[in-house]
């Protein structure tokens, strides 16, 4: 089975050839599982009876009254894969599972300690049984250490990865980010170690145990937190939609301001930048202007040169005003659009941004594919499976 | 169970990598091919200070090599089109004009290496009607949407602090370049990936287009509300701006809290539904808050696990450095900076066949590896690294 992909093949996609078992439940699990799928892999998510994937009951929802049909969250990271259902979560059902890993070439699981050690799932229980066995373990908090035992929710691992302490305004309730962003990045960073260990595999034959956590996965994830501390001995803080105003980081023109019909985004860093928003107000004199030359003058000035930017907008729109930021003086700014907004922007429309999808029901729905374009990996978002849709099928063909 | 043997120096050590990219999400993809033994030579231009004393480069370069070279001289881009012909992949954020105009397009690439993976990771795409336009983090993610899903009761939109178009962006290189090379491995050929900075961040939030375009709502956000937990949020403790996340995602785990939180005011919800709890969240509230102020966060996030109830510190950067489940994982990586001293850098999340921590390098400056790779790769003469170097072409730091 390593000789993927099959003989006499002159093209395919990148991972044809690649089987994957999922028993990965929820978002971190099933985001890498679509991402394979979409490059190719063949997926097959074993699900427990009677409900299956827990987020095939929650929602954002698709139009209709919620039902185990119309979940929103499941149709977006489940598209392109067989559904199994079957209870593995017993002696026999794990000795099952042992039958079929000979078989696969990668299994995704989410099993925290407590499940393990009832059900007697050691680390190495399936990569023993198979050498070139890749298993990508995704956890909240990884399989060892004080909280291995914790509970978790993404708010939980934002708090603790240090990215809710930085949005929000100063000195109020942080906020966080939507949905399941701990989730979706950790999906990202195990598709990046399933991609690193077939890579291994191809030149070394050998499979691997991959443990990946939310938690490690944010807090490689900053920016410049950390540095601002051990370099300048500078505690990063949330400031609202203004920028760091202390530190080599402090900026002005990090900001966000009302225009008559929502708001629009400055991302102006870098010194040029500033230099060219002064002449595009008309307030040149700022460039030399003692007060506001450094970058924690100007920073620390962040609410006086709002007004000034403010008036300068002038209660345009958001369009008019991103066109000429962008366009005459080629300054970084983007309209704060909204689900509706993103779904017509023509940038996104021009890319390809969006898709319809297969869903159960007629739901009308579109969903993201992809952000790359590439001349070379086509990817490819499949039907999405009923709850043991191909359950007769793959027991057929394993029993 | 017999011991793995798995390929020395990491499993990515036979990739070359060709890297341009500056700032952030360029050099996060690029440092985990690092961390798993791939030659990333990291090509500086000379004129551009890259360790300015803020840490930034300290922390994203590591395990690179780094050549000072300037692609505006017709002798240096010669040298850089040498390096591409034995290369695997180049990568760059500029703007796209730039490569353009360099003649560095990936067609001119592949005049010297027809089997190269050339990566560009553009604001907003390397093609369209906003291709030319500038981009940063933040704007990246507003034209996502992302601030339009985060903010106070009634409140305008909220920017995340963190510059959320980048990491997201530097995540996905990573999987989209193995799957290139993946695919070249098996199938031959080269090609083009353009990953887009405002794209990355609408791959997160697929729930609520698909919601969207399917129901035609918007989805309204209340603070740190969640329409199925509750409570939930961040709620302030003992000391300053001191904060922790509580997440009750289930009637048992309110049934703990409720009892930890012993307050009489709560007896109607002993036996509280979500339903029940959702209607009297601002009590709920009010009452977590008195009980979290009274006390450290570090103290109050144990009680709560010990009972089986979802919290965690908002920790700030000295929290998370100090962080003692992190620290038991050994996932820091302190290591000697020049000028600088011992600083500690957040490690790799990504497990695997790594390059071991005790042979990490760190940031090598401008130019610093300039000559090795100009005799070693390309096989140059000690006279002709002179005759770069007196172009100003090539720069060599340190001794010669």
């Amino acid at each position: 089975m390593s000789e993927r992909p099959a003989k006499g093949e002159t093209s395919g996609s990148a991972l044809s050839g690649v089987r994957v078992l999922e028993l990965a439940e929820g978002v971190a699990g099933p985001h890498c599982g679509r991402f394979l799928a979409a490059l190719g892999a063949e997926v097959i998510k074993i699900e427990r009876p009677p409900n299956g994937d827990w987020t095939r009951g929650v929602g954002p929802f698709l139009k209709g009254p919620p039902s185990g049909e119309n979940s929103s969250l499941f149709a977006y990271n489940n598209p392109g894969k067989e559904s199994v259902l079957y209870d593995w979560a017993s002696e026999r059902g794990l000795e099952f599972v042992e039958s079929l890993v000979a078989d696969f070439d990668i299994l995704i699981e989410d099993w925290d300690l407590e499940l393990r050690r009832s059900l007697h799932i050691s680390r190495d229980r399936f990569t023993n049984l198979n050498k070139e066995l890749i298993e990508l373990s995704v956890t909240p908090y990884g399989l060892s250490g004080p909280y291995r035992k914790w509970r978790s929710s993404p708010i939980i691992q934002l708090a603790l990865g240090g990215f809710l302490y930085l949005t929000g305004n100063p000195g109020q309730e942080p906020l966080m980010l939507p949905g399941h962003q701990p989730d979706y990045l950790t999906g990202l960073n195990g598709s990046n170690a399933v991609h690193i260990a077939l890579w291994e595999r191809d030149r070394s034959g050998e499979g691997q145990f991959l443990e990946v956590s939310m938690l490690e996965t944010l807090a490689t994830l900053h920016q410049f937190t950390m540095e601002m501390e051990t370099f300048e001995g500078i505690l990063r803080t949330r400031n609202g939609n203004q920028w760091q105003k202390q530190s080599s980081f402090a900026s002005y023109g990090i900001t966000t301001l009302p225009c008559s019909d929502g708001y629009i985004c400055f991302g102006i860093s870098a010194e040029d930048q500033w230099e060219r928003l002064c002449a595009m107000i008309g307030r040149e004199d700022l460039i030399t202007d003692p007060e506001f030359n450094s970058r924690i003058k100007r920073a620390n000035n962040s609410d006086f040169l709002d007004e000034l930017l403010t008036a300068w907008i002038a209660g345009r729109t958001r369009k008019e005003v991103f066109m000429e930021t962008s366009e005459l003086w080629s300054l970084p700014t983007a309209p704060i659009l909204d689900m509706s907004e993103v779904l017509e922007d023509p940038q996104f429309i021009y890319r390809d941004m969006f898709k319809s999808a297969d869903t159960f029901t007629d739901s009308g729905a579109m969903f993201p594919t992809f952000p790359f374009k590439s001349t070379g990996l086509t990817t490819s978002l499949g039907p999405l499976p009923f709850l043991g849709q191909h359950t007769e099928e793959f027991l057929g063909r394993y029993t | 169970m017999t011991a793995k043997k798995l390929t020395p120096g990491g499993s990515l050590s036979n990739i070359r990598i060709l890297d341009l990219t500056r700032v952030w999400a360029g050099p996060l993809a690029t440092r985990i091919f690092g961390d798993f033994g791939a030659e990333v030579i990291k090509i500086s231009d000379p004129r551009v200070q890259l360790l300015s004393g803020n840490g930034l480069n300290n922390k994203l370069n590591r395990n690179k090599k780094n050549i000072g070279l300037r692609l505006d001289i017709e002798s240096g881009r010669k040298v850089f089109l040498e390096l591409v012909s034995t290369s695997d992949v180049v990568i760059e954020n500029f703007r796209p004009r730039v490569m353009r105009n360099l003649g560095l397009s990936f067609d001119q690439l592949t005049r010297s290496n027809p089997n190269i993976v050339m990566v560009s990771m553009p604001g907003f795409g390397t093609e369209g009607p906003y291709s030319e336009f500038p981009a940063f983090g933040t704007t990246a993610e507003a034209l996502a949407g992302i601030p339009s899903l985060i903010g106070y009761e009634n409140g305008s939109p909220m920017s995340t602090g963190i510059a959320y178009g980048d990491p997201i962006s530097g995540l996905n290189a990573v999987s989209v370049i193995l799957a290139a090379l993946r695919k070249r491995k098996h199938f031959g050929g080269g090609q083009f990936i353009d990953i887009a900075l405002a794209s990355s961040p609408i791959s997160m939030i697929g729930e609520y287009i698909g919601a969207y375009s399917s129901s035609g709502e918007l989805t309204t956000i209340n603070g740190n509300r969640h329409p199925n937990y509750c409570p939930h949020g961040a709620f302030k403790c003992k000391g300053t701006d001191s904060w922790i996340a509580i997440s009750i995602t289930d009637d048992e785990e309110w049934e703990s809290l409720y009892n930890i939180l012993s307050n009489s005011r709560l007896n109607i919800l002993s036996s509280g539904t979500l339903k029940l709890r959702k209607e009297n969240e601002d009590l709920i509230n009010q009452a977590v808050s008195e009980w979290t102020s009274a006390g450290f966060a570090n103290e109050r996030v144990r009680i709560l696990q010990q009972a089986g109830v979802p919290a965690g510190t908002v920790s700030n950067s000295r929290q998370l450095m100090s962080d003692e489940h992190l620290n038991a994982r050994n996932f820091f990586h302190d290591t000697k900076e020049r000028d600088h001293g011992i600083k500690r850098f957040d490690g790799q999340s990504i497990s695997g066949n790594s390059l071991p921590k005790s042979t990490w390098k760190p940031t090598s400056d401008v130019g610093e590896d300039s000559r090795r790779i100009l005799t070693k790769i390309l096989g140059y003469s000690n006279s002709k690294c002179a005759e770069l170097e007196s172009q100003q072409a090539v720069y060599f730091a340190g001794k010669k």
